[in-house]
């Protein structure tokens, strides 16, 4: 089980850099975190392609509490159908004051994790309810 | 996205890049700002509204949500957590992940400055392993040692207890070695 509180430190995490040193300082903490820790991640994505994309984050969506997220492949893309997201809706349900740029972090910690895999990646949406694309080539 | 499933594991990498990007005093006000004064004003509310019944009522959803292993024990002048398996050290320790020099510091850095406000003290021990316990007490209420030891679930009676670092603290400060550290 998860710990689905953690939403409040990621929130609260976000709102303290930004407040702090400025939106830039919080673009290049999303963008190291994902060059560093999620180097992991991305060598996986290299290695496996979109099939190991598509299980990574079919696995991931699956072990976070709540939301509701369908991922799958087709035409040379991973697509990530979040209809709620899990994080949205557990800070909604905490009545927490959401960062306006929380949706941000996807956009940035997935494209570099997506450039470091020699893949590119698209956000459409936001607020609780976006579409994700990984994808090879200029699509 | 980034979840709350492997949540620890970069918990402890950003206290790492925030002390190598803005030096150690950004990451004690990351504790104090963001994690005490922002992300658990849900503890801040059950504690200081309720005192030890809200450590009680706090601690009793966190630690069964992160499923750790410990124990309570409470009385009219204390609340006491005994924690033989700490779900966040022990995340990290079966990972092999240590980006940041200290991670067990922040409880502290966080819980210290809710009681300060909430009017109550803390005496805490912990072994960088796992393992630690806490005992929060009136502000006015101050001790001169460590409780003694006592009772089957305290966890220094653990023989995995002992060591080679320790870090202590009595009413609220830290207790320092005779070589200052």
């Amino acid at each position: 089980m998860s710990a689905g509180d953690f939403y409040f430190a990621i929130n609260a995490t976000f709102r303290f850099i930004h407040d702090t040193w400025g939106k830039e300082a919080l673009i290049s903490y999303w963008t190291s975190m994902a060059r560093e820790y999620h180097a992991g991640v991305a060598a996986r994505f290299q290695e496996g392609g979109l099939d190991e994309v598509q299980r990574y984050w079919a696995d991931y969506f699956a072990h976070e509490p709540g939301g509701d997220v369908q991922v799958s492949q087709s035409q040379g893309a991973v697509e990530i159908d979040v209809r709620e997201c899990p994080a949205i809706r557990w800070l909604k349900d905490g009545c927490r004051e959401i960062v306006p740029y929380y949706c941000a972090h996807c956009h940035y910690v997935s494209t570099a994790i997506a450039d470091q895999a020699g893949m590119r990646f698209r956000l459409e949406g936001g607020g609780g309810v976006c579409h994700q694309t990984f994808y090879h080539g200029e699509g | 996205m980034i979840g709350v499933q492997d949540f620890i594991g970069y918990y402890d990498w950003t206290f790492e890049y925030l002390r190598r990007s803005y030096g150690e005093q950004a990451v004690r006000d990351y504790w104090v700002r963001a994690i005490s004064q922002d992300s658990q004003i849900h503890a801040r509310e059950l504690i200081g509204g309720k005192g030890f019944d809200g450590m009680y009522e706090y601690w009793a959803h966190t630690l069964e949500m992160e499923e750790a292993g410990y124990t309570f024990d409470r009385g009219e002048d204390y609340f006491r957590i005994d924690m033989f398996d700490c779900p966040s050290k022990g995340h990290l320790i079966r990972r092999g992940l240590a980006a940041y020099h200290d991670y067990c510091e922040h409880c502290m850095g966080w819980v210290k400055p809710l009681m300060d406000d909430a009017g109550f003290v803390i005496n805490h021990e912990h072994n960088h392993a796992g393992q630690c316990w806490w005992e929060m007490r009136r502000a006015a209420d101050l001790v001169e040692a460590p409780p003694p030891v006592g009772g089957s679930h305290d966890v220094r009676l653990l023989p995995q207890w002992p060591q080679e670092k320790h870090d202590l603290f009595l009413n609220s400060e830290r207790v320092e070695d005779d070589d200052g550290v």
